[in-house]
């Protein structure tokens, strides 16, 4: 009989045979050590060279990374970031992903109190915010006791709470105390604004105009659909430079499957693109499949490639040869239906776009929509965007429509040709 | 008939005395049996006039020379009981016969001695505000409050341990004056005439006291008919269950008269019901209505009667069933049948009310000149105000107020007379002033509000008059019942108001809360069930983003804006939307797609005969093609 212990030892050996010391592919890039984004990190030299040449200006500057959910706008964050800090090591770099119902500039009062462990203020401002600190804060207090004269008490009791009231000026009065330490400048990168309803996010990028235009670098992320034209206007606008990222091309995708297989492979980290071992567990035919069905959408990537490992892993093979390959993807679709957990109205939309094989604003029928209890293309816009953002749907790269269409992945329902 | 109340000079009393003396043998004979009593009276028709108001006093005393009275005491009864008949009395001019009831209590309590005789005294004030409660004369209002301080003495001494049906009987009465009074909160008045017939109903058990009890029922069912506090479609269900346990009694073979007027206040709640199937509801209303006729019949009981004729001519004008001519035949039919007792003199607010009834029925016209019609129908709205004033009758006079207002705001579309709006938006603003809030008065006053300040809006671009329709729709959406039928006429002004709104504050640079405004009208048009008012919050929507440089979401709301006006076949919103789209494809540079979409614009504006448009097109179009024959040079 089969222990626990037995099978979690033959669940490693089953990645082992793979020639894996784990699987390389994860949903989020936050998880990962600097070290290891650095290996994996493929691509966008275009886009790094566009950052990079900012952080040579004197000036502080604002950066803006908009593209489609998944399409690595926090790993670019994340390597921009990571470049920096050996780069810079006079700069203090910081990282937060926007918390809800918080505005942007408590936001960045957070994610640069969080780095300055030594500076108490910064520190008192966390523990009021309710945030673990290192130190436990105690407010000092003294009495004097008037009967007794010359004598003094002192006690001291926990401080309460306070938000601040203030937080653009409370930043700039930190940035200030940061910047004795790093002369080099404060960089604040906040991601995840896309996760916000466009029209908060713009509410809120209007009303953090003062920080922005203050003592810091700003490195923000977000959805292309949130921000209207008066904000993309470098002019008028409050970004000195507007980043699009978008799908990888096929070389970029398959450069960046051998960075991650490299980084997990047990004896064997060979990178040379023309060396067959470099996609190993993969055979270089199902690598480029692979990499068209991840159509160069990084998380897309990742989620599929977990699942095709995870299959390839409980099939006990030792290679992913192309049948191998499309076992896996046909186990990814339910897998990524399963996790989106869609709702009935975003289930319908599916079926839809599943029987017609794209669906636009161009080219939609009224019936269609009648047929899914709406009257226009915007109402249903946003399921369209969830199902892309659970990968069961991608964006055609078209600018005068908005067009999606399904991941191309084979179906669950199909059946071994003889 | 009667012909006034003047004062003549000398008062002849004796055929008065002799006429009171046979009354007085009659009843006393009959032991006031009231079929009897009634007989009498009606043969006896043509003694019922001023001289005998006039003489009440004076046979009095003549009366104590009389032997079948023994005293001051006994005639003051008598005089009471006269009272009472006589109010309840059908024939003859009811204003008159008010006045004289009215006057024999009056002249029999200056006789009669509350610590002695309490009860007969507690009798009188009752009937005394019987008279009161229903008098035409006189101010409305003062009279209200003259029959209520008669209730409350009765009560002190008719008291509920002592007196039990008496004082059922006052506050049964007192529940049917609390709901017609002026003076005093309205929605507290309401409150108080249910609690006063709940009261009554402590003491009328149905098994003991069937008729009191249905009664009662009845007055419960036009109070709650009329209640302004909780749920206004829960209460006409109560309104309903009430008048059909009044029903139960009042079989139609025993109690004839209360079957009637039980069948009358169930159709009143059957036209106002918010549940259930209107058109059937109106059924109903009509079909309780003809039963209730059967019994109140002209001859009868004619003051009934034409209430019953005016209720009727409701129904019918708001009656889908059936062909639409014929039911306006009938409504017309039943108003004059009406007016045919409820003459300007006699019957001055019952008058008023069926006039200010036809009045609408001439401003909803949609038969004949329309212009003639609301003419007709502002006449006559004048004529109302007469008798409806502010100071008399508020409540009915607001709504005539309402009314009127509404018929020139018809008035105003159809001949672009700015002042027509602004009298309506300031008589609505009046009517408001005194309409209860949360009323139906209330709710379609602030409903027509928000509709006269858009469509002023039209004419002189005000925001504020924007601002102000805005917040009007609200009020009255907030205050409306969710269920009522009527919530999704005002439901649909409100986001169509936002749109507009919304894009005249995109055209002025507060773009963030002009486009909110727009995106809020569209996520509630979405759901309603007028798809052209939708189609049309796309559009501005659309506008709104290209006046922002949002390509993407402006060419996403014109397609689908194009795709619902081509859906309800919509020409004029087929070509602005094709417009649209394709000058926005061709500011983002796709420019054969967008000639494509300009050129179906052109095509579609020509058809509809838009010089001005054509000509907008025909330019954007020329300079487009140039632009492109430049780009063509420059690549070669």
């Amino acid at each position: 009989m089969t222990t626990a212990d037995d099978i979690f030892d033959q669940s490693q050996n089953n990645i082992q045979r793979l020639g894996l010391k784990e699987i390389p592919f994860t949903e989020s890039p936050i998880d990962l050590e600097s070290e290891t984004l650095q290996r994996i990190f493929t691509g966008r030299e275009a886009e790094l060279r566009q950052v990079f040449n900012q952080f040579q200006s004197r000036e502080r500057r604002r950066i803006l990374v908009y593209g489609r959910i998944g399409i690595g706008k926090s790993a670019f964050l994340l390597e921009v970031l990571s470049v920096l800090r050996r780069k810079r090591p006079k700069m203090l770099t910081t990282y937060i992903s926007l918390p809800a119902n918080l505005d942007l500039a408590t936001t960045a009062l957070l994610a640069v109190a969080k780095e300055m462990d030594d500076d108490d203020w910064a520190q008192r401002y966390l523990y009021q915010l309710g945030i673990p600190t290192s130190k436990i804060l105690k407010e000092r207090s003294s009495e004097i006791s008037a009967s007794m004269g010359l004598g003094a008490k002192t006690s001291e009791k926990d401080l309460q709470p306070v938000t601040s009231q203030y937080p653009t000026v409370s930043l700039d009065i930190l940035l200030e105390r940061a910047q004795k330490k790093y002369p080099d400048g404060v960089v604040i990168a906040i991601d995840d604004l896309d996760k916000r309803n466009p029209s908060e996010v713009r509410q809120m990028m209007h009303d953090a105009q003062g920080m922005l235009k203050g003592d810091a670098w700003f490195m923000l992320t977000g959805h292309p659909m949130g921000i209207t034209g008066d904000l993309l206007t470098s002019e008028r606008g409050l970004f000195d430079l507007q980043l699009k990222l978008d799908e990888l091309d096929q070389p970029t995708t398959y450069k960046m499957l051998i960075n991650y297989l490299s980084s997990a492979r047990i004896d064997n980290d060979c990178t040379d693109q023309g060396n067959p071992r470099c996609v190993l567990p993969f055979t270089p035919e199902s690598a480029a499949t692979f990499c068209r069905v991840s159509l160069g959408k990084p998380r897309l990537f990742n989620r599929l490639g977990n699942t095709v490992l995870s299959k390839a892993a409980d099939l006990e093979v030792d290679l992913i040869t192309p049948e191998i390959l499309h076992e896996g993807l046909k186990a990814a679709a339910p897998t990524l239906r399963q996790q989106a957990a869609l709702s009935v109205q975003e289930e319908r939309v599916r079926a839809l776009l599943m029987k017609r094989g794209e669906i636009s604003d161009e080219t939609i029928t009224f019936e269609d929509l009648e047929a899914l209890g709406v009257r226009s293309f915007s109402d249903i816009l946003p399921l369209l965007e969830r199902l892309e953002e659970a990968d069961l749907a991608h964006q055609l790269d078209q600018e005068d429509v908005k067009a999606f269409a399904p991941i191309p992945l084979p179906s669950s329902e199909e059946t071994e040709s003889t | 008939m009667a012909k006034g109340f003047g004062t003549p000079q000398s008062i002849p009393t004796r055929d008065a005395t002799k006429f009171m003396v046979a009354f007085a043998k009659c009843y006393f004979q009959s032991k006031g049996d009231q079929d009897t009593v009634r007989e009498f009276l009606a043969s006896n028709l043509t003694k019922l006039d001023e001289s005998l108001l006039e003489a009440l006093p004076m046979i009095f005393y003549k009366l104590l020379k009389n032997p079948i009275f023994n005293s001051k005491e006994n005639i003051s009864a008598f005089f009471i009981a006269f009272g009472s008949s006589i109010y309840i009395f059908p024939l003859g001019s009811r204003k008159l016969n008010l006045e004289i009831s009215i006057t024999a209590c009056q002249v029999a309590l200056r006789s009669l001695q509350r610590n002695q005789f309490p009860s007969e005294w507690a009798a009188g004030q009752t009937i005394l505000a019987n008279g009161y409660s229903d008098r035409i004369q006189g101010d409305r209002a003062d009279n209200i409050e003259k029959a209520i301080a008669a209730y409350e003495l009765a009560l002190q001494v008719h008291t509920s341990d002592l007196f039990p049906t008496e004082w059922a009987e006052i506050q049964n009465n007192l529940g049917l004056t609390y709901s017609d009074r002026i003076r005093e909160n309205r929605a507290d008045n309401i409150e108080k005439a249910i609690a006063a017939h709940k009261l009554a109903l402590q003491v009328y058990i149905r098994d003991v006291f069937p008729t009191e009890w249905a009664s009662a029922q009845n007055g419960l069912g036009n109070a709650y008919l009329n209640r302004i506090r909780g749920d206004r479609a829960d209460n006409i269900e109560k309104a309903i269950a009430a008048h059909e346990l009044a029903l139960q009694v009042y079989v139609h073979d025993i109690s004839q008269e209360k079957w009637a007027s039980a069948q009358n206040g169930l159709g009143n709640t059957y036209i106002d019901r918010i549940r259930g199937d209107r058109s059937e509801n109106i059924e109903k209303a009509i079909l309780a209505y003809q039963l209730a006729l059967k019994v109140h019949t002209r001859d009868e009981f004619p003051t009934q009667w034409a209430g019953i004729q005016n209720n009727l001519a409701l129904a019918y004008s708001d009656r889908t069933l059936g062909d639409r001519q014929e039911n306006i035949e009938q409504t017309i039919k039943a108003y004059e049948l009406s007016l045919q007792i409820y003459k300007s003199k006699s019957f001055p607010e019952h008058w008023a009310r069926v006039q200010h009834n036809i009045a609408n029925t001439y401003r909803d016209r949609v038969q004949g000149e329309l212009t003639s019609n609301l003419d007709t129908a502002i006449e006559i709205y004048q004529q109302v105000e007469q008798v409806f004033t502010r100071e008399a009758l508020p409540y009915q006079w607001a709504r005539n107020q309402g009314d009127w207002a509404e018929a020139l705001i018809k008035q105003a579309a159809l001949t672009d007379r700015n002042r027509s709006l602004d009298t309506a938006v300031d008589m609505l603003k009046g009517a408001l002033e005194v309409a209860v809030p949360g009323s139906p008065d209330f709710i379609d006053s602030q409903y027509r509000l928000g509709t006269a300040l858009s469509r002023r809006f039209e004419q002189n671009q005000d925001p504020q008059d924007l601002q102000q329709a805005l917040k009007a729709y609200k009020t009255a959406l907030d205050a409306i019942s969710p269920e009522h039928y009527d919530r999704a006429k005002i439901w649909q002004a409100l986001p169509t108001t936002q749109s507009v709104l919304g894009s005249r504050l995109v055209r002025e640079g507060e773009w963030q809360e002009g486009l909110q405004l727009l995106l809020n009208s569209v996520r509630l048009l979405r759901e309603g069930d007028d798809p052209l008012a939708h189609a049309n919050a796309l559009y501005q929507t659309a506008r709104a983003h290209e006046t922002l440089s949002d390509w993407d979401n402006s060419r996403l709301y014109y397609r689908d804006a194009l795709r619902l006006y081509d859906h309800l076949k919509d020409e004029s919103g087929i070509a602005k939307s094709r417009h649209g789209l394709g000058s926005v494809l061709v500011s983002q540079g796709y420019l054969a797609k967008g000639m494509g979409e300009l050129q179906k614009a052109l095509n579609l504006y020509q058809q509809i005969h838009r010089p001005d448009k054509v000509a907008e097109v025909e330019s954007l179009l020329q300079t487009v093609q140039q632009a492109e024959q430049h780009m063509q040079k420059v690549a070669v």
